[in-house]
């Protein structure tokens, strides 16, 4: 089975399992308790946390470690609301872990706005530049499209805010991006970004917020204080060290390169075939959709497993939805959006799977355009 | 036309002068690849400057925050390297975007360059006004200054902004030294200031547990790693004194405990500092502090020792000691509230003007030679690097 639905998750490495393993069943002592077995499990922790800062490309604030990016997302934005005459920004293009929250707090009776996405998939400047003000809290978007692989101009989003809501902070769900394309938060000048170790080969069930400083957000459970008082609850020692077995021995630009060759072969050869359309939007060379002319992206996934591979359908947590929020935001119409399907990559994939799914699509596809006239 | 981004950076001339020079600038160059290790770039040696170019765009701000603390350079500036014939620079000059009030600074550090460093600033000013219409020079406090240099490799370098850096002297260029770490606000800084002379850092802790937690002991692991931001590695010896503590405490008067303490804390360092071939003793005393940081005390603790003892904080103030601890990045965690070695068999009444004689009398009750090698032989090393 050749899997190209590595933006919904990624296979664990197997030396993050041992990892897993030795925390949990030999070194399982708790944190924050005061024994020595129990600073030494302590200081393993701030040693991870020092390392996701220097991925990060991080030279101050630290990382609060939580359950997952969806539970990092809801600790930035919930976190940083406050009563009051405030508004809070949010794109069009976002996972549902920020969008639906930006819903409930539209529920809540704050004001929210939505900026919507350019041709490329990007959010809209011009767009969010009317949007900022004074009153602005927060500007949430996200790094790396799931859906697309567009790549959000984050930099310029930070100007903007710099410009016209000093005020706000900015928060990038950097999930599609952190340990896939060469960044660093210093360079972005975000206030927060949330990961998770699952898309880049960790665990499920473990990620992380970045903060720039403690004091930008308040915290949404209460509990023992643990993680700053942040996240309380006793934290997911073998989850976290697993993570930091993965990020250890991922070389982001090495990946980014090796990737990056690995879509142009599998552009070159799925390219030949008329009826399929690349949409590229210029962004992550892990993530791209695929347009299959008069046929649905949903049976092509069910024709592609039966044949060997596993592709994806925009976001997994949105996945069985009708319609796609984002190409549709983007402009494309409802034939288009019912014929993708969303092909991701990742770096450990060798240039023979990906010619061997290359094949298998077009196969598939000539197969299924005979079957269904 | 060729444009490059580069990082301009800029070291201090005093050092420079003597036959020292280029063994100073081979060292600082060592410094800074090994700071940035990790990172892509390559430097190039110009005299009087070193170019670092080739690097990622979106790491610059990274390399220029590590490269503040590259003790040896002052100044770090963002700069655009282009061929220097003056109709290049002037081309691309014309083609800056200025409003408001400016001034051009020229530097030729290339006297064979037809045209001086105010000729050159002449120049450029006429330039820079002939393009932009709303530009205005004012040449003492202007909100634009435009920088051009004129290097020895035939290239111009054009920047707006000198980013300081931390100064002092290249890491290493004073030799080693062993830093008495204790776990409080000032020892820290003591260690920062004399790395910022050129010096390399090791250092020793003493702990006490069970009398203090392993916490205490960790506490003061990360606060040797956030000297590492400076020294890049440090060596920590970490030795046990709960043994010699209970001796004393048994042994010798109450009023003295914090004297003879820092008698044999001072024997260990020394005995460390002849092992690991370190030149000189680090404390982070400051005269009149606490009870065992008097003129008397201090008397007292040095006697034991031949090898020089810094104490670059001897005339600190606290609030001013807090401050550095701020700015270097030590302070948050010497305020975690652990305890340390000194704050066990604390006596009521501490000696403020010990003398050496009574010391000498009280310590005859001890075995100081066993105490000092035993503590020595059973430390634990930590090796803490960047």
């Amino acid at each position: 089975m050749i899997f190209l639905d590595n933006a919904g998750t990624t296979k664990m490495f197997s030396e993050c399992v041992a990892t897993y393993s030795h925390f949990a069943c030999d070194e399982f002592y708790n944190p924050s308790a005061v024994s020595r077995k129990s600073a030494f499990v302590h200081a393993k922790l701030e040693e991870v946390r020092r390392d996701c800062l220097k991925k990060l490309g991080a030279l101050k604030g630290t990382v609060v470690f939580t359950g997952g990016a969806t539970e990092s997302n809801n600790l930035a934005i919930k976190g940083a609301v406050k009563n009051g005459d405030y508004e809070y920004v949010f794109s069009n293009g976002e996972h549902p872990s920020v969008f639906n929250i930006a819903r409930s707090l539209e529920n809540e009776g704050k004001v929210v706005r939505f900026v919507g996405l350019d041709a490329n998939g990007k959010v809209n400047l011009d767009e969010l530049r009317n949007m900022l003000n004074k009153k602005t809290k927060l500007i949430s978007c996200m790094l790396v499209s799931n859906e697309t692989g567009a790549i959000n101009d984050v930099k310029q989003i930070v100007a903007l805010r710099n410009e016209l809501a000093p005020n706000a902070l900015v928060h990038i769900d950097a999930v599609q991006g952190f340990m896939k394309i060469p960044f660093s938060v210093e360079d972005l000048g975000v206030d927060m970004l949330s990961f998770s170790a699952h898309k880049f080969h960790g665990p499920k069930g473990v990620g992380g917020l970045y903060v720039r400083s403690l004091q930008l957000i308040k915290n949404i459970i209460d509990g023992g204080g643990q993680e700053y008082g942040l996240r309380s609850g006793t934290e997911n020692v073998p989850g976290v060290m697993a993570m930091q077995t993965a990020l250890l021995k991922i070389d982001v630009k090495e990946n980014f390169k090796k990737v990056s060759r690995l879509k142009q072969i599998f552009n070159d050869i799925v390219a030949t075939e008329n009826g399929i359309k690349i949409l590229d939007f210029h962004g992550s060379p892990y993530i791209e959709v695929l347009l299959f002319s008069g046929v649905k992206g949903e049976t092509m996934l069910h024709a592609l497993e039966e044949n060997g591979v596993i592709v994806g359908l925009g976001s997994a947590c949105s996945a069985k939805k009708a319609g796609n929020r984002i190409l549709e935001n983007i402009g494309y119409s409802k034939e288009e959006i019912i014929s993708s399907c969303r092909i991701s990559f990742n770096a450990y994939m060798n240039e023979s799977e990906v010619r061997e799914a290359g094949k298998i699509i077009i196969e598939t596809y000539i197969e299924m355009l005979k079957r269904l006239n | 036309m060729e444009e490059k981004k580069v990082l301009l950076l800029k070291f201090g001339e005093l050092f420079l002068k003597g036959k020292n020079k280029h063994e100073f600038e081979k060292l600082l160059m060592n410094n800074i690849r090994r700071k940035l290790n990790g990172y892509n770039f390559s430097l190039q040696y110009t005299s009087g400057r070193i170019i670092l170019e080739n690097y990622d765009e979106f790491e610059e701000n990274i390399i220029i925050q590590k490269l503040k603390t590259v003790f040896g350079l002052i100044g770090v500036a963002k700069a655009v390297e282009i061929d220097a014939d003056y109709e290049n620079i002037k081309k691309f000059v014309s083609g800056i975007k200025i409003s408001g009030t400016f001034k051009v600074v020229a530097k030729r550090a290339d006297k064979r360059y037809p045209l001086t460093s105010v000729e050159l600033e002449r120049k450029l000013g006429e330039v820079v006004l002939n393009s932009n219409e709303k530009a205005k020079v004012d040449l003492h406090t202007p909100n634009t200054i435009l920088y051009a240099e004129v290097r020895f490799n035939g290239k111009c370098y054009i920047y707006y902004e000198n980013i300081k850096c931390f100064g002092g002297l290249p890491l290493g260029s004073g030799g080693e030294a062993l830093l008495l770490l204790s776990g409080g606000i000032d020892s820290p800084v003591a260690g920062y200031l004399m790395a910022k002379r050129g010096l390399k850092l090791e250092a020793v802790h003493f702990h006490s547990y069970p009398y203090t937690s392993e916490q205490a002991k960790e506490k003061v692991i990360e606060l040797a790693r956030e000297l590492t931001n400076y020294v890049d590695e440090i060596k920590l010896h970490i030795v046990s004194f709960t043994k010699i503590q209970e001796q004393i405490h048994m042994n010798c008067d109450a009023e003295y405990m914090i004297t003879i303490m820092r008698r044999i804390m001072m024997r260990i360092a020394e005995k460390i500092c002849k092992k690991e071939n370190l030149g000189a003793i680090i404390t982070g005393e400051s005269l009149g502090q606490v009870a065992s940081q008097t003129m008397q005390s201090i008397n007292v603790t040095n006697s034991v020792v031949t090898l020089p003892v810094f104490r670059p904080l001897i005339g600190f103030d606290k609030e001013d000691i807090m401050d550095i601890a701020k700015n270097i990045g030590t302070y948050e965690t010497s305020i975690l509230p652990y305890e340390d070695c000194c704050t066990v068999f604390l006596p009521k009444y501490p000696v403020i003007k010990p003398t050496i004689k009574r010391a000498e009398h009280l310590e005859k009750f001890l075995n100081i030679d066993l105490l000092v090698n035993e503590a020595i032989n059973n430390e634990e090393v930590v090796v803490i690097k960047n």
